[in-house]
């Protein structure tokens, strides 16, 4: 437990313990940027980094799989935390393991060995094991089996969903005994990015549900006027 | 060595009321501090934040009045013991202290989030309270029985 922190955890609401309790974020963007004033100039630095290596938002849709690839690179080295180290790797190789489903869904042959599609451990495995349901590494993300299927049906939402328990459960486990220290900071701000990323799928999901709604509302009353 | 021991003596004395107040401390400083970042979060019930975080406090008081029981003429023959019931009781109020300022830092964190649950969080608290009010007591107790 590093002492520094102390009040800035306990400055922070806490998140509930069901990611899809959250109907919003326990405090809003501004304010938890100000409370992360308290950070030190270097853990803040760190934090920024993860969090624009991390955060969907923050992602650029210009960058090709090559360009992020090498940016996770760059961010695991020029991180110290090699707690903060694991969670960043452990998200690229889902995003990995994510990606090879997506490309297989789509028709797309096996990646060739060494091309920059990916990132971590399992790529071997994956490009040996492409056509297996799971990609042999079942074991290890027990939840790819009902990714696959609901990748099939093309229920996003509910891939949404299954994806971003994992990430949330993760956090959850990995956080362990981290009550008042930067481990812990990290691990709150990206659990509040989950929930923002939930929050948004939810409001952007009602929306378009809402114009549905609108429009086959009106096309009623345009066929009745009609 | 007779110095030398006179001044072991000297240092079991003073030592054990020194390392309860560097305990207290920290123990406040860490308590306090989530103290603080309790109240940016919270609209009321600001005392009983600042209440829990004094509670380290105690083992600098525990310190004192064993430093005052140990208070005798410092002799070869008297400073052995003062040495070792200073420190050893010194040390164990230092780490309690420490660790009750966790434990209160822990307490103040979870009360703010269920206020429900305030009684109950200080428990953990009042039991390294006790493990102090021990070290207290027989160090007490066995200075009752030194020579001098």
């Amino acid at each position: 437990m590093s002492d520094r922190y102390v009040t800035l955890m306990a400055s922070l609401p806490p998140h509930v313990p069901s990611l899809f309790a959250n109907r919003q974020t326990p405090i809003s963007r501004l304010k938890l940027d100000d409370r992360l004033q308290m950070l030190e100039p270097q853990d803040a630095i760190d934090l920024a980094l993860i969090e624009e290596l991390l955060h969907w938002d923050r992602m650029s849709m210009e960058m090709t799989d090559a360009q992020m690839i090498e940016r996770g690179k760059q961010t695991c080295d020029r991180l110290d935390n090699e707690f903060i180290k694991d969670i960043v790797r452990w998200r690229l190789e889902i995003r990995t393991v994510v990606a090879a489903l997506r490309r297989r869904h789509l028709g797309r042959p096996v990646p060739s060995a060494g091309s920059k599609w990916g990132y971590g451990a399992w790529m071997k495995m994956i490009e040996t094991h492409w056509h297996e349901p799971s990609f042999g590494v079942e074991r290890i993300y027990p939840w790819l089996p009902e990714a696959d299927r609901l990748l099939e049906e093309s229920d996003s939402l509910a891939l949404e969903r299954l994806l971003l328990n994992q990430v949330w459960d993760y956090y959850g486990r990995v956080v362990g005994d981290h009550y008042f220290d930067f481990e812990a900071v990290v691990v709150y701000v990206l659990r509040w990015d989950v929930i923002d990323r939930w929050s948004r799928y939810n409001g952007e999901a009602a929306a378009r549900r809402f114009d549905r709604m609108v429009e086959s509302a009106l096309g009623y009353y345009v066929s009745m006027f009609a | 060595m007779n110095e030398f021991v006179v001044a072991l003596g000297w240092a079991g004395m003073y030592g054990v009321m020194a390392l309860g107040a560097i305990g207290s401390i920290i123990g406040c400083a860490i308590a306090g501090q989530a103290a603080i970042g309790a109240m940016l979060e919270t609209e009321g019930g600001y005392g009983r934040y600042i209440g829990i975080s004094v509670m380290p406090s105690s083992q600098v008081i525990y310190g004192i009045v064993v430093m005052f029981t140990l208070q005798r003429p410092v002799t070869a023959e008297t400073g052995p013991a003062m040495f070792g019931i200073g420190i050893f009781a010194g040390l164990a109020l230092l780490y309690s202290a420490i660790l009750q300022g966790k434990t209160c830092a822990s307490a103040i964190n979870a009360a703010k989030a269920k206020p429900e649950i305030f009684g109950l969080s200080l428990a953990p608290a009042a039991i390294v309270e006790g493990f102090a009010v021990f070290a207290f007591v027989f160090a007490l107790v066995i200075a009752g029985g030194m020579p001098g």
